[in-house]
């Protein structure tokens, strides 16, 4: 199985789309809560920094000189940390190398609003807390006034970030850990599925190969068990139907063989009376001898007809028995067609020795049909060719005539098939072909038609050689 | 795999990203700006029509509760055309607690040696005091003599900043 073929499958397909929803909401719930806790981490620790900074400013402020001088503004930095930078009008107080990235926008804002500000930055790689606050003067009545003091602080996020950092990656495991169920819960569900699936298969395999018994036993009250009893609904009347169509095709065939038993008695009597008619014919008026004469050849017809089909009621009915015997082939033919008074009429090509075991009366009977077919039908030259091989015999059967039309070669072996409607009334049965080719399978081989390269019609009969006892 | 799939992972690329570290933001705002900056502190004297009146005092800082207090007893100096209620003591000594919504002053004085303008002008100084260097405005003051006096549990406050 290759890979992509392997992904279509439903398991793979369910695999993926279980594990697929499980992570993506076991990752998205895991995410979220890392996602709000860091937020309040880094709001709470914001908050924290800047009242501290708040804090130390207000504690060390009473005790300050204002107008404040230059120790004054040292003292506050110093009180409120390192990275820190106080200013008082052109006055400055820088601690700390940082105090560089405090930004204008955080200065102004800090003019602007009279309290205290924060800013989050991201320099030289790592995060960065801006704190910007007015020191104000109170006067007694509460009233609150910019004093023109200003202390900035920069502070480090860096540790805020590494436990964010960690928090995203248990929210990672955590997902990661709904992994295993999901997979589980995935293969349980597919095999629950997959298995009347499986039957379903194996009971359609087992009808299509013609086990009409074949049923799946349904697995409950869901979709699928509907589609198995619907299956089963299925198979049940289609072995109910084909019942029927054996029993009537069975009943048809009876009733063929009955017909023409039944025949058979009044057409013996009726035969000899027609040996009579015959024997009395040269003594009668010509139009009454030609009417004599006409009864005696469709009576000799109607003989054949019933004959053929007795015959193809014994193949039908599954009784036909080959008698094989030790047989030449070459010779078989052309004993058949001395018989029949038509080696004169045939180029017959039969080289001695394709000797095989066979039934040498069918094989009369099928050199005889398809020769006077040819005879019949086609034009002369008539050539019978005999070839063996190793494995088989072949027995050709070509005439010069037109050929077989297209529309015609499919049905040439079907029963009273007349290629041409208009000639109704042909000596034959209508059954020489079908019987035939009943009796090339009877020995195990097979008769086809086609065209033969000269335009006219070939059949091919073959035989195999090493046909067992029958 | 499917199309489905192959659209989702730039979109989970893309929150798994948004939510990691942290980010840059705009400048907020956050809590109350420090305070407690003065030119010095503010004591409460008698004026010639016999009202409070604030005197600020240039002494370079706001300086605590107890300094102001001091200052409040060492009295308004000549020059000022202000008076006291308060009796003159040797000892300029006041000893400040601090409870919840409330500040107590232990004065070195007995009930007798201020009138009610006296005490107002004590509970007016401290609190000035307070809420300059940030206090709350809404606090209370107890005067404690140095004997107990009736009303010396009352919580006070200061009549002009009402």
């Amino acid at each position: 199985m290759t890979g992509r073929s392997w992904l279509r499958g439903l398991r793979a397909r369910l695999l993926v789309a279980f594990v697929l929803v499980t992570v993506l909401g076991a990752g998205a719930a895991a995410w979220s809560s890392a996602g709000s806790a860091s937020r309040a981490l880094v709001a709470t620790t914001e908050q924290r920094i800047t009242e501290t900074a708040a804090d130390r400013v207000g504690a060390v402020a009473p005790e300050l000189v204002y107008p404040p001088d230059q120790g004054a503004l040292d003292r506050l930095r110093a009180a409120v940390g390192g990275n820190t930078l106080v200013t008082y009008r052109g006055m400055r107080s820088a601690g700390g190398s940082r105090t560089g990235l405090v930004t204008g926008s955080l200065r102004s804002a800090v003019r602007d609003r009279n309290r205290p500000v924060t800013q989050r930055i991201t320099a030289h790689g790592r995060p960065w807390l801006l704190v910007g606050m007015p020191v104000m003067i109170t006067a007694p009545d509460g009233e609150r006034t910019p004093s023109g003091i200003e202390v900035y602080s920069v502070r480090d996020l860096s540790g805020v970030e590494r436990r964010i950092d960690g928090l995203a990656g248990s929210a990672v495991a955590t997902a990661a850990l709904a992994l295993p169920p999901a997979v589980l819960l995935a293969l349980l569900a597919a095999r629950s599925v997959l298995r009347p699936v499986r039957e379903l298969r194996d009971t359609a395999r087992r009808l299509a190969a013609g086990d009409l018994d074949a049923r799946s036993p349904a697995p409950g009250a869901d979709e699928l068990g509907e589609l198995t009893a619907t299956v089963n609904e299925m198979a049940e009347s289609v072995q109910s139907s084909m019942d029927a169509m054996r029993r009537m095709q069975a009943d048809a065939r009876r009733f063929a063989a009955d017909v023409s038993h039944e025949l058979r008695t009044p057409l013996s009597t009726l035969t000899a009376v027609m040996e009579v008619l015959a024997t009395a014919a040269d003594r009668m008026e010509p139009d009454d001898r030609e009417s004599a004469q006409m009864a005696i050849t469709e009576t000799r017809r109607l003989v054949t007809l019933v004959e053929d089909l007795m015959e193809v009621s014994r193949f039908d009915a599954g009784t036909a028995r080959l008698r094989a015997e030790e047989v030449d082939a070459a010779g078989a033919v052309r004993d058949c067609l001395r018989a029949r008074g038509w080696l004169d009429r045939v180029e017959l090509e039969a080289p001695e020795g394709a000797v095989l075991r066979l039934d040498r009366r069918r094989l009369d009977v099928m050199v005889a049909n398809l020769v006077g077919n040819a005879l019949r039908h086609g034009e002369p030259p008539v050539r019978v060719r005999v070839l063996a091989s190793r494995r088989q015999v072949r027995i050709e059967v070509a005439d010069s005539g037109p050929g077989l039309p297209g529309d015609v070669l499919p049905h040439v072996f079907d029963r009273f098939y007349k290629a041409d409607a208009a000639r109704t009334r042909t000596p034959g049965s209508g059954l020489g072909l079908a019987i035939a080719l009943e009796n090339a399978r009877l020995h195990g081989g097979d008769l086809t038609a086609d065209t033969a390269e000269g335009g006219g019609a070939r059949f091919v009969l073959r035989l195999p050689r090493d046909l067992e006892d029958l | 795999m499917t199309g489905a799939v192959k659209r989702i992972w730039p979109v989970l690329a893309v929150v798994v990203l948004a939510g990691c570290g942290i980010q840059p933001s705009a400048v907020t705002g956050a809590g109350e700006a420090p305070t407690g900056v003065a030119a010095g502190p503010t004591l409460y004297f008698v004026g010639p029509d016999g009202g409070l009146r604030p005197d600020q005092r240039r002494t370079g800082g706001l300086g605590t509760v107890p300094e102001a207090m001091s200052l409040l007893l060492t009295g308004p100096g000549e020059a000022s055309g202000l008076r006291t209620e308060i009796a003159p003591v040797s000892m300029t000594r006041v000893g400040v607690a601090y409870g919840r919504g409330v500040i107590r002053l232990h004065v070195p004085l007995t009930a007798d040696d201020v009138t009610a303008l006296g005490t107002d002008q004590l509970v007016c100084t401290a609190l000035g005091v307070h809420v300059q260097s940030g206090g709350s405005q809404s606090t209370k003051v107890q005067v404690r003599f140095t004997q107990p006096a009736p009303d010396s549990d009352r919580r006070r406050s200061c009549p002009l900043m009402e």
